[in-house]
C-alpha cells in the first residue's frame, strides 16, 4: 500500500514536473535550453557556502544558497557576452564548468572537515533523492512549483511574444528586459526546486526533455505548454513511484528515464513530425513518383501507337521502375495487365496527361519569372492551382500554348 | 503646414564607438509614404530602430507626433525583417496576427472574439484569411511577409515602420503590400519603410529619405529623388549608378505615377 508520506512526495514531484515542463518549454523556444544545465550546476557552490556559513542542513537555507548562486550564474552568462567578445554559448559552458568545479572543490573541503552525515546530505544533491524527501520538503517544493507554473500560465500571452519576436514585443510596449529577467528567475527557481528530487546533474534533463518531446505533437504554443507540462508531471510521478518501490534506484535517474521514454516514443510515433510518419510520407512520395514515371512511359508509347508494353520494358530498360510501384499502379486502376503486356486504362492516361501538364507549367513558371518565391515550388504537386494563384496558372498555360503553336 | 509625424534632430548612433548614423536632421510629415533609401550598411535599419526607441542614440533627440520618444506612449505598427524570427516556432498564422492586439488588450487578459475578428479582418486585407490555421513554417516567404504586415495592421497604429517588406517576395505579395500601403495612405497614416528597389520608388512613395551614414537628402519624391542626390548616396558604384540613372530617366519622362507598367 502507498503510505500518505509517499502520496505527498508523489504530489510534490508531479507539481515539480509540471513546472519543469512549462519553464522548459519557454527555454526551448528561446533556444536557451543549455542555460538550464548551467544554472543547475551553478547551484552547487551556493549550497556549499550556505552550509559553511550557517552550519545548518535545513532545506530552506540550502535552497536560498542555491538560488542565489544560480542567479549569479545567470547574470554572468548574460553579462559576459555583452561586455566581452565571448559568445553566449561559450559563456554558458564556461560558467557551468567554473561554478560546478568550485562547488565540487567546496564540497570536498566540507567532506574533509565536517561530520560525515552533513557531507552525505550534500552528496545526495548530485543525484537527488525524491523518494527520501521529508513530507514538509515535498510540500514546500510542490507549492513553489505550482505558484511558478501558475505565473507562466497567467502570463503566457506576454511570454509568447517575448519568445517569438522580442523586438516586436518591445515596440508594442512590452518591458522586454523585465520579461527576460522573469524567465531567467523562473528557470533559476525551477532548477533549485528540482535539486532535492532530481539532483544537480540531471535537472537539465527534466527541464529540456518534456518540451522537446511535446514539440513533436503540436504546432501551437498553448498546446506545447500543456503537453510539456503533462509529460513533465507524468515523468515526475512515474519516476518517484518506481523509485519508492525500489530503494536501490535513485529517483533522479528514474524520473529522467521515464521522460526519456516519452521522448523516444514521440520521436518515433508522433503523427506529423515523428520519424515513422516522415519515413512513410517520403516513401509514399517516392512511390507516387515511380507510378508517374510508369504511366508516362505508357502514355508516350500509346502516342506512338503502341497500345501496350511488356512488363520487362517497364521494369527493366530505360524506365526501370520498381515492381512495387507497378503493382500499386495496377491496384489503383491506372494500368491493366494482360498476360505479359501492360496497357493504360482511361483513368491512367488521364492521370499521366495531368502530371505531364503540371510539369510543363512548373517548368514554364520557373523559367518565366525572375522573382520566384522558392518556397512555393513543389514539383510533385499535380494540382498546381493549390500552390499558385489561378490567374498565374492560366497565363502560364497560355504562354505554353503560344509557344507550341509557333514552333 | 502639415504636422510632422517624426522629427529627428542631431541624431548620432554608434555601435562600439563606430558611428552608424551621423548627425541626422529630418522631419517626416504626417500622412506620407516615405521610403528610406541607401546602400547596404547605410544605417537604414538603425534609423528605424531609433524611431522605434530600441536603440539609444549617442546624441540628439527624436519626437513622434510632437512627443519625445522617451515619453511617447504612441503605438507604432512594426514589420521587422523576415529573417528576424524563427519560422519553425509553434504558432499559427492567426496567433501571430493576434499579437498585434495585445498592447491594447493589456496584461493578463486573454484575446476574445473581438480580437479574433479584427485579426481575421487584417488577414483578409493581405489576402491570407484562408490560411489562418497554418503553422507559420508551412508558408512561403511572401506569405510570411504578409503575415507580418497583417500583424502590424492589427496594431491599428498612426505610424508604421517596415523593414524591407518588399525584399524577395513574389508578385502576389508585392501587390498585396502595395494595396495595404495605398489604404494606409488614404486613411492618412504615416508609413516609413526601408526600400531597396530604386525602380519602384517613384511609383510607390511620395516621400524619400536618402541615407548613407549621414542624411543626403529628404523630401517629396519629385524634388528629392534626383540623379545628383542618388550619386551622392551611392557614390561611384557602377551597377547601382545604371539603375539610378534608369530610375531618374523614368521620373523625368513618366512623371509621378507613370513608370513602365
Amino acid at each position: 500500500m502507498i503510505s500518505p508520506n509517499t502520496l505527498v512526495i508523489l504530489a510534490g514531484t508531479t507539481a515539480l514536473g509540471i513546472c519543469c515542463g512549462l519553464v522548459g518549454a519557454l527555454m526551448l523556444l528561446r533556444r536557451r535550453a543549455l542555460l538550464s544545465d548551467a544554472l543547475a550546476h551553478a547551484t552547487l557552490p551556493g549550497v556549499c557556502i550556505a552550509f559553511l556559513l550557517s552550519g545548518s542542513r535545513s532545506t530552506i537555507v540550502l535552497g536560498v544558497g542555491a538560488l542565489i548562486s544560480a542567479l549569479i550564474g545567470a547574470a554572468l552568462v548574460s553579462w559576459l557576452p555583452r561586455f566581452s567578445r565571448v559568445r553566449r554559448d561559450s559563456a554558458t559552458a564556461c560558467i557551468l564548468g567554473i561554478l560546478f568545479g568550485a562547488g565540487i572543490a567546496l564540497s570536498a573541503i566540507i567532506q574533509r572537515s565536517g561530520p560525515g552525515a552533513a557531507a552525505a546530505g550534500l552528496d545526495s544533491l548530485l543525484l537527488g533523492r525524491a523518494a527520501g524527501m521529508l513530507r514538509s520538503e515535498a510540500m514546500l517544493l510542490g507549492g513553489c512549483a505550482l505558484v511558478m507554473s501558475l505565473l507562466v500560465l497567467v502570463l503566457r500571452k506576454e511570454l509568447l511574444v517575448s519568445c517569438f519576436d522580442p523586438l516586436f514585443g518591445r515596440c508594442s510596449g512590452q518591458p522586454t528586459g523585465a520579461l527576460d529577467l522573469l524567465q531567467t528567475a523562473l528557470l533559476a527557481g525551477t532548477v533549485v526546486l528540482a535539486l532535492p528530487a532530481v539532483g544537480v546533474v540531471l535537472t537539465a534533463a527534466l527541464v529540456v526533455i518534456p518540451p522537446a518531446a511535446a514539440r513533436f505533437w503540436t504546432d501551437r504554443f498553448d498546446s506545447l505548454l500543456r503537453i510539456s507540462a503533462l509529460l513533465g508531471a507524468v515523468s515526475g510521478m512515474l519516476g518517484t513511484a518506481i523509485s519508492s518501490g525500489h530503494p536501490e534506484l535513485p529517483a533522479g535517474p528514474v524520473i529522467v528515464l521515464s521522460a526519456t521514454s516519452f521522448f523516444t516514443l514521440s520521436l518515433l510515433i508522433a503523427p506529423k513530425r515523428g520519424l515513422i510518419a516522415r519515413k512513410l510520407r517520403s516513401s509514399a512520395r517516392k512511390q507516387q513518383r515511380e507510378v508517374r514515371r510508369i504511366l508516362h512511359a505508357l502514355l508516350l508509347a500509346s502516342e506512338q501507337d503502341l497500345h501496350s508494353l511488356s512488363t520487362d520494358q517497364i521494369v527493366a530498360g530505360s524506365v526501370s521502375a520498381s515492381p512495387r510501384a507497378l503493382k500499386q499502379a495496377i491496384i489503383d486502376g491506372f494500368i491493366e495487365r494482360q498476360g505479359d503486356r501492360l496497357q493504360l486504362k482511361p483513368l491512367g492516361s488521364e492521370r499521366a496527361r495531368r502530371a505531364r501538364k503540371s510539369q510543363e507549367i512548373w517548368r514554364e513558371w520557373l523559367t518565366s519569372e525572375a522573382a520566384i518565391d522558392r518556397d512555393l515550388i513543389d514539383l510533385d504537386e499535380e494540382d498546381i492551382e493549390k500552390l499558385l494563384p489561378l490567374e498565374l496558372v492560366r497565363s502560364l498555360e497560355n504562354s505554353i500554348e503560344l509557344r507550341k503553336t509557333t514552333t | 503646414m502639415i504636422k510632422p509625424a517624426v522629427e529627428i534632430h542631431d541624431l548620432t548612433v554608434a555601435y562600439r564607438e563606430k558611428p552608424v548614423l551621423w548627425d541626422i536632421d529630418v522631419v517626416i510629415p504626417e500622412g506620407s509614404l516615405c521610403a528610406i533609401v541607401g546602400p547596404n550598411g547605410a544605417g537604414k535599419t538603425t534609423l528605424l530602430s531609433s524611431i522605434l526607441g530600441t536603440i539609444k542614440p549617442a546624441s540628439g533627440w527624436l519626437k513622434i507626433f510632437d512627443q519625445p520618444i522617451e515619453e511617447s506612449e504612441e503605438l507604432i505598427g512594426f514589420v521587422p525583417q523576415r529573417e528576424s524570427v524563427d519560422w519553425d516556432f509553434p504558432v499559427e498564422v492567426l496567433d501571430v496576427v493576434m499579437m498585434g492586439t495585445y498592447r491594447r488588450l493589456g496584461w493578463f487578459r486573454r484575446p476574445g472574439k473581438a480580437q479574433h475578428d479584427w485579426a481575421m479582418e487584417c488577414l483578409e486585407a493581405v489576402g491570407m484569411a484562408d490560411l489562418h490555421r497554418r503553422q507559420i513554417g508551412e508558408l512561403s516567404g511572401g506569405q510570411q511577409q504578409r503575415v507580418f504586415i497583417a500583424r502590424a495592421l492589427a496594431q491599428d497604429a498612426r505610424l508604421f515602420l517596415m523593414d524591407e517588406p518588399f525584399a524577395g517576395v513574389d508578385a502576389a505579395t508585392e501587390d498585396a503590400i502595395r494595396h495595404v500601403l495605398e489604404d494606409l495612405k488614404r486613411q492618412g497614416r504615416t508609413v516609413i519603410l526601408v526600400h531597396h528597389d530604386l525602380q519602384t520608388i517613384e511609383q510607390f512613395f511620395d516621400h524619400v529619405l536618402l541615407l548613407n551614414l549621414r542624411l543626403i537628402a529628404s523630401g517629396p519624391t519629385m524634388e528629392t529623388f534626383t540623379r545628383k542626390n542618388l550619386l551622392r548616396t551611392y557614390g561611384g558604384r557602377l551597377t547601382l549608378l545604371d539603375e539610378a540613372a534608369e530610375a531618374v530617366r523614368r521620373i523625368r519622362t513618366g512623371g509621378g505615377g507613370g513608370g513602365g507598367s
